[in-house]
């Protein structure tokens, strides 16, 4: 009996004694982003026990991996309601992918929404078929503005966020601000920060802004001196009145009609 | 006077009941006291329950006694030092199957703090002495009762301890190899190994132990020197070898007319197990 | 049978220390040696086997990261037999010794009882410190063979000078120091699965009862973060505190945190996990081994055997 006495006191007081270590540990973690995870309340439903239990088990990674396979499965039989839920749960199980929101955000905008628009006879009142199509493109859109959230370094997830802005939206200021987010973060590739300026020279009210990117990135040299950045550089010249001899030489086949 | 190899004084053990829920408790050993003297062989007896075992496990540490205590050569038998001059025996000696004889050795001796080249020659010598040289790179899971015993036997002595407690070491065993194990302790008897006995091979006893006492519900109902507590005092025996019939009828007159009384004439018989050794010493293998 | 002559120096060979790596060490050994030779053993290491292998097929399925479904079903696998192994070897050593009465010849030798569990115990680390080396093994076969396929497809697919730099990026993020430190960490919870389950059957009267309690105590340490999350915030999950909520959670706190011990999902999905991460890891590590040590002796040295 002493022994017993002893030996719970002694876990009694490592109990007190780790649990401001491991607070601290687990906020540190917190605010470097790693191993959060969020539990929805129907997750257990939707796995099941046994899924449930491998969780906590620590295979959390593996089973979100497994319902992102069986969100792709749902996907082949065109069953958008259960690819959200599946989505829900491996974004929830392992918010640190990028890869998880990515696709979630593309089966939303662009599958679901096409799908009501060629073939979902349920949906007769056009008004309410545009209503739910315009619905899944907003879907796509949280799950890339979640994505971010969870993963504020990755450039990929506000580079589709300026696809979807600008082929969805059609607006193409915020698929400007999209694209000037993902040039600020690292390993992002060249053109996002060409299509800031591209996007933003069509939002009207923006074309100084825009000229001033576009002339930037004219100075970086031939590399990035393409046709399309060429044209916009010469319609915001004529917009914003540039004097001639202060415009940039342009190659002759990438000259604009004269005015 | 030399420290005495065991010192029991006033041991009680209380076992709790695990069948009575209201906290009822088992009196296992009560108030028992006895000392085993250095160098002596001594029999604890006593009828299954007794309490042998749990006094055993007592003067070995491996049980906490309720109230008094035991030394070991004058050292508390709960301290770990005490059991550096200690091998124990037990009943139906159990090791781990898929260690061989000699690697079961060298594990004990290792346990004892020997190791090395020591340890490998006791290991040999030991396997040697009890006769289990041949079956040394055998496992022991595929040992039979009697090896066992043998190989508990050899794991008792591996750091040639100064105490041997035994408990029922002739188990299994058949009587040639009880005869070894007998002849065995006398021989540790003579380099002043002292032994603590506990057997049921009431013959064995008798003719190995210096002292025994006997246990009972407990308690220590009989305890002293092996020859006065079982001869009968009022009786003598005489063995007469070539005593002519004239002789013999001599004797009873004497007897009649001094009043004692002949209680039995009779041809002594030799030993059954020395019988048996005798008739089964030659037959062929 | 001939008397023996031993030599006079045996007895005397060395004053008693009161703690003994010798001691403690042949009985890991043995330990060890028992628990390598159980066929659950191998059927264990060949299951993650196939589990590992059957990542690389799984890559063929999915179309998405494929260097992450790898990572993350074969972590899966170390992390899941490392803790089976753990609880399931640990359990059964007391109570097997202590049935076939072993632990009397082993205890009526100068052992004492710290020593006893500490080899048990060390026993056990090296078990699972050779069954977590050959799965890390086999994983990293797995990674390199699949790393070969990806720089083949490299080569095929991707522009002439950007081969080397792509290449060098592929093989940055396959193998890094931080996934084995990761795995490392790992063993170092089977460890404390294994210190736990040796404290539970160091008072258990059935293995049986040892394992259900131990896999509980994994379980519920797995939820701790969010019971602490929940006693520490509970408006924010929308908790009514209540004094058995608050009890509750105060005795799911106790257990050890498991989730601190799983960096191999951050380092699956590329999270740069710093090293002082680790460190903070193996520092909870070795406290939980002590205390649960510690308490394994307090409940077993005074138990009646």
């Amino acid at each position: 009996m002493k022994g017993r006495i002893l030996g719970l006191l002694v876990l009694l007081l490592w109990g007190i004694a780790k649990m401001p270590l491991e607070t601290r540990i687990a906020e540190t973690r917190r605010e470097q982003q790693l191993g959060t995870y969020k539990i929805l309340s129907n997750v257990r439903q939707q796995l099941g026990q046994a899924g449930f239990l491998a969780v906590f088990g620590g295979l959390r990674s593996a089973i979100a991996d497994l319902v992102f396979i069986g969100a792709h499965v749902q996907w082949e039989k065109a069953k958008y309601g259960k690819v959200k839920e599946y989505f829900d749960i491996c974004t929830s199980l392992q918010p640190r992918c990028p890869l998880y929101w990515d696709m979630a955000s593309w089966h939303m905008a662009y599958n679901a929404a096409a799908y009501v628009d060629m073939r979902d006879k349920t949906i007769t009142d056009p008004l309410e078929r545009a209503r739910e199509i315009h619905n899944y493109w907003k879907l796509g859109e949280d799950y890339l503005l979640n994505g971010i959230k969870n993963n504020p370094e990755d450039w990929g997830l506000w580079d589709n966020l300026g696809l979807l802005y600008r082929e969805k939206f059609h607006d193409n200021l915020k698929a400007a601000r999209a694209y000037g987010e993902a040039a600020k973060r690292p390993g992002r590739l060249d053109y996002v920060h060409r299509f800031e300026a591209i996007y933003l020279a069509d939002a009207p009210g923006y074309e100084k802004e825009a000229y001033d990117k576009l002339l930037a990135i004219y100075k970086e040299g031939d590399s990035q001196q393409l046709p399309t950045v060429l044209k916009k550089l010469q319609l915001m010249e004529r917009k914003l009145g540039i004097p001639k001899d202060q415009r940039v030489d342009i190659p002759p086949k990438y000259r604009l009609p004269p005015e | 006077m030399s420290t005495p190899a065991i010192t029991i004084e006033n041991l009680t053990k209380e076992f709790k009941n695990p069948a009575l829920f209201s906290g009822g408790k088992i009196l296992a050993v009560k108030d028992l006291s006895f000392n085993v003297e250095a160098g002596t062989v001594y029999g604890l007896l006593g009828p299954n329950g007794s309490g042998k075992s749990t006094t055993m496990k007592i003067v070995l540490g491996l049980v906490t006694p309720t109230s008094g205590r035991t030394l070991i050569f004058g050292r508390d038998s709960r301290d770990v030092e005490s059991r550096e001059s200690v091998g124990l025996l037990p009943e139906n000696p159990y090791f781990y199957k898929f260690l061989t004889g000699q690697e079961t050795l060298h594990f004990y001796g290792k346990l004892c703090g020997m190791g090395g080249k020591m340890l490998r020659e006791r290991a040999k010598e030991l396997l040697a002495l009890v006769g289990l040289e041949e079956a040394a790179h055998r496992r022991v899971g595929g040992y039979s009762k009697g090896m066992l015993q043998r190989i508990g036997l050899a794991q008792a002595m591996v750091q040639d301890p100064r105490l041997l407690v035994l408990d029922e070491p002739t188990a299994g065993v058949d009587p040639a190899g009880s005869r070894q194990i007998c002849d065995l302790i006398l021989k540790l008897k003579e380099r002043e190994v002292t032994v603590l006995l506990c057997s049921h091979l009431l013959s064995m006893v008798q003719e190995i132990c210096d002292r025994i006492g006997i246990m009972h519900r407990g308690e220590l109902v009989r305890e002293g020197k092996l020859e006065d507590l079982i001869a009968i005092e009022s009786q003598t025996e005489l063995v007469l070898e070539n005593a002519s019939p004239a002789l013999l009828a001599e004797i009873r007159a004497k007897v009649g007319a001094s009043g004692a009384r002949l209680v039995a004439e009779q041809k002594p018989q030799q030993n059954l197990e020395r019988y048996f050794l005798d008739v089964t010493k030659d037959s062929p293998k | 049978m001939t008397a023996a002559s031993s030599p006079s120096a045996i007895s005397q060979a060395s004053a008693h220390k009161l703690f003994s790596w010798r001691r403690a060490s042949a009985i890991a050994g043995t330990t060890f040696r028992d628990l390598v030779r159980q066929k659950v053993f191998y059927f264990m290491l060949v299951f993650a086997a196939i589990i590992i292998g059957l990542s690389l097929v799984l890559v063929n399925l999915s179309f998405r990261g494929q260097l992450q479904a790898v990572m993350d079903v074969s972590l899966g696998a170390i992390s899941v037999f490392t803790l089976l192994l753990a609880i399931l070897s640990t359990a059964v050593l007391l109570p097997r010794d202590l049935e076939e009465r072993t632990l009397y010849t082993i205890l009526a030798k100068p052992v004492s009882r710290f020593e006893y569990l500490l080899g048990k115990l060390w026993g056990v680390g090296i078990m699972l410190f050779v069954a977590t080396a050959l799965m890390t093994a086999l994983l990293s076969i797995v990674l390199y063979a699949w790393q070969g396929k990806e720089v083949s497809n490299i080569m095929a697919n991707v522009e002439v000078e950007k081969v080397p730099q792509a290449i060098a990026h592929l093989k940055a993020s396959t193998f890094t120091w931080k996934l084995f430190a990761g795995i490392g960490i790992l063993f170092l919870r089977a460890m404390v699965c294994a210190a736990f389950t040796l404290m539970i059957s160091s008072f258990a009267t059935s293995w049986l009862f040892t394992v259900v309690a131990s896999f509980m105590g994994v379980l519920i340490g797995h939820l701790v973060p969010i019971a602490r999350a929940v006693w520490l915030e509970p408006m924010q999950y929308g908790v009514e505190v209540s004094w058995y909520l608050t009890a509750f959670l105060r005795f799911v706190i106790l257990f050890p945190d498991m989730q601190m011990f799983n960096l191999v999902d951050s380092i699956a999905v590329g999270d740069q996990v710093p090293w002082a991460d680790f460190g903070s890891a193996v520092g909870m590590g070795c406290g939980y081994l002590a205390v649960y040590t510690l308490v394994a002796w307090l409940f077993f040295a005074w138990k009646e055997l």
